[in-house]
């Protein structure tokens, strides 16, 4: 090996390194423990079991509505916080004053940890007690019990998701959006085209892969719910907001059933990765859209 | 110069990771308990124990959850994080069989008559009859609470069975337009102790003798159509509403814990022992669930016999009382006895009755996974999505599959 190349390995080793202790060895370790019925707390008789765990979770109806549920959140959520951001990061850069206030106080929610935001939510939403019930009843409405109701529970987190990571996709496409070439509003508008048109054709390609970038990283995160629907809801009820999160969390730290929790998360992987192997292509093999950020 | 101060600052940091991964020593206890009023009560009185013993007492406060997993995650390590825990009366079963607990009679506690013998009877394994592993230290039982102002109103006694709860409620609800009786059906742990009461006093139990599951018997058909029943006159609620509610008027009559509603003499609601019966004149049944938080020496601690030594501490009488002045909730006779304590903590004598005639869940190391499976079918019941008996149904086949 020449001296460059040991060079070059001796710096590439501790990243390596770091990477195998931290990535590479939790990943494999999970792999081969959900092909065992490990359950913590008599890791001693543990043993190898096949893809029996894995059946078991596929068979399992509460873990086909988590999936359910996890997948139309996602969508719903992901569709509704990119549509809204852009509205506000259109409407937001459109405006003469009061920037620096309105850019601020839209960002308060995501600024907010989840847990704080589902129980300050949980308090709003109160049936009982709750500002929003007490507003409704105002006008001759409600009480609603939106967290315990089947017909509501599912929508109610929704929305609370809706409201903190709406103001996150705004800041990026905001951001893009102050990136885009004045030159080109110039001569569109030299050109007479109107706003819809200088909309579809110069600033929705040009912040095209800040919104790629939203739609990933929003994808992969509402993928993950969890804490919202552990304190608001309990995954009830009946089911109607059970994550796969959730799911996983049941099984595999509460119930320490570390072998089907393992398979559990496996699966999860895969989902995830089939619903953002679209972004991932595009921002690796750079086609299209450069990923820029 | 330079290669001194070097070898000086090498030192010291050598110096200072090893003091930091010395093993903790004998003058540190460290506390793993539940949060809220129990840290509270022991923070209270801990400083008698510190100064004898001269040692520091640390109380982590965790939620169930965080504790239940913090805890089995420390068990696998040799020395272990903590000298004492915390555990639900449900988890002991599972801590048990685990080895998390060090056994109590081997550190010099020896059984205490003066604790409440079904409370006493939860830190043994096998349950009852078993060695001691932990000793009870909140003596939280299951109650019915009312509110006297609505009963009074329509000259309504203390219902003694839950037919009476449930024309008591149809009445209120339609008469004063609040809900009749509130129900806690929050999927999980929270549904499943609001249903079991209801469950036993028609006679049902969620196991037979060879712990086959038999929550789809007539008894378990009945109290669910009369959970659903409460529920329509009602209202579905978490804990802040459930005791706000009562506490206000805007709801008559509910089940829950003494931790949440008892903070002293201006105790807004009023108690009385769950009703035991289905219907009047019918069989009387055990119906308050016992739910205390136990505690025991980890069998990992680094220094067992003083942690026995401040376990005996905490739970003896004379601590409970202090306590109990700080929101503990005692599992002692003679604390609840204490003519001074009972003038001025007028539901002793209620939960001391309610805790005597308790009823304890299945003690099974299995539990917290029966208890989600069964928790999963009431809210389908409750929410309509699946008939009382395609739910209780579902719930007897996926506990028999645990169960295997």
């Amino acid at each position: 090996m020449h001296s460059k190349q040991r060079f070059q390995w001796a710096m590439l080793a501790p990243v390596i390194l770091l990477l195998t202790g931290l990535t590479v060895f939790p990943i494999g370790y999970t792999i081969l423990n959900s092909f065992t019925d490990y359950y913590y707390l008599a890791s001693e008789s543990k043993q190898f079991i096949g893809f029996a765990n894995y059946i078991k979770v596929i068979q399992d109806e509460v873990f086909l509505k988590a999936v359910w549920n996890t997948v139309k959140f996602m969508v719903l959520a992901v569709t509704a916080e990119i549509a809204l951001g852009l509205g506000m990061a259109v409407l937001v850069e459109s405006l003469k004053r009061g920037l620096k206030i309105l850019r601020i106080s839209l960002l308060l929610p995501s600024l907010l940890p989840p847990v704080t935001v589902a129980l300050i939510w949980q308090m709003m939403l109160s049936n009982h007690n709750g500002i929003i019930n007490h507003l409704l009843s105002y006008f001759g409405r409600g009480p609603f019990n939106f967290l315990m109701d089947i017909h509501t529970a599912f929508y109610a987190v929704l929305f609370i998701d809706i409201w903190q990571w709406t103001p996150f996709a705004f800041l990026l496409i905001y951001a893009a959006l102050q990136a885009v070439p004045k030159l080109q509003y110039d001569a569109a508008k030299v050109d007479g085209a109107g706003r819809g048109r200088i909309f579809l054709h110069i600033t929705l390609p040009n912040i095209m892969p800040s919104l790629m970038m939203v739609i990933l990283l929003r994808t992969i995160d509402t993928f993950r719910l969890f804490d919202k629907v552990n304190i608001l809801t309990g995954g009830g009820p009946a089911n109607s907001t059970t994550t796969i999160t959730q799911y996983i969390y049941r099984h595999g730290v509460y119930n320490l059933q570390i072998g089907y929790g393992a398979a559990a998360s496996m699966i999860m992987v895969l989902l995830v990765l089939t619903f953002s192997i679209f972004y991932i292509k595009r921002s690796i093999g750079g086609s299209g859209h450069d990923m820029r950020y | 110069m330079k290669k001194n101060v070097f070898i000086l600052i090498s030192f010291v940091i050598v110096a200072s990771i090893l003091a930091g991964c010395q093993s903790k020593g004998a003058d540190k206890l460290v506390v793993a308990a539940r949060g809220g009023s129990h840290v509270t009560a022991m923070e209270a009185v801990k400083e008698a124990f510190e100064k004898e013993h001269n040692v520091q007492v640390e109380i982590i406060g965790l939620e169930a959850a965080d504790l239940k997993q913090k805890i089995s995650l420390d068990a696998k390590n040799k020395n272990g994080a903590y000298d004492l825990i915390m555990a639900d009366d449900p988890w002991m079963p599972e801590f048990s069989e685990a080895g998390i607990f060090a056994n109590l009679s081997k550190l010099g506690v020896t059984e205490d008559a003066d604790f409440e013998a079904s409370s006493l009877a939860l830190g043994k394994h096998p349950y009852g009859t078993g060695e001691l592993y932990a000793l009870p230290f909140s003596g939280n039982v299951q109650l019915f609470f009312y509110n006297k102002q609505l009963l009074d109103k329509h000259n309504y006694e203390v219902p003694q069975s839950w037919e009476e709860v449930l024309s008591m409620a149809k009445t209120i609800h339609e008469q004063d337009g609040v809900a009749g009786y509130v129900i806690r059906g929050q999927q999980g742990n929270p549904i499943v102790s609001d249903f079991l009461p209801i469950f036993w006093a028609y006679g049902g139990q969620v196991f037979d003798d060879n712990w086959n599951a038999q929550i789809d018997s007539e008894a378990g058909k009945k109290a669910l159509n009369t959970y659903i029943e409460l529920l329509a006159v009602g209202a579905n609620y978490e804990t802040t509403d459930i005791v706000s509610s009562l506490a206000t008027s805007q709801a008559a009559m509910a089940l829950g814990w003494p931790s949440w509603f008892i903070t002293g003499e201006e105790a807004s609601a009023e108690y009385s022992p769950v009703p035991a019966q289905a219907a009047d004149g019918a069989e009387a049944f055990a119906t308050g669930m016992i739910g205390n938080w136990m505690m025991g020496v980890t069998a990992n601690s680094k220094t067992p016999e003083l942690a026995a030594e401040f376990l005996t501490f905490i739970t003896s009488s004379e601590v409970q009382k202090q306590m109990v002045e700080h929101g503990g909730v005692p599992t002692r006779k003679s604390v609840y006895l204490d003519s001074e304590l009972s003038a001025k903590y007028k539901h002793f004598p209620v939960q001391l009755e309610a805790l005597e005639n308790s009823v304890a869940r299945p003690r099974t190391p299995l539990w917290s996974r029966v208890e989600e499976a069964l928790g999963t079918e009431l809210s389908a019941a409750i929410a309509g999505t699946k008939t009382v008996e395609a739910a209780l149904s579902a719930a007897n086949q996926e506990i028999n599959q645990i169960m295997k």
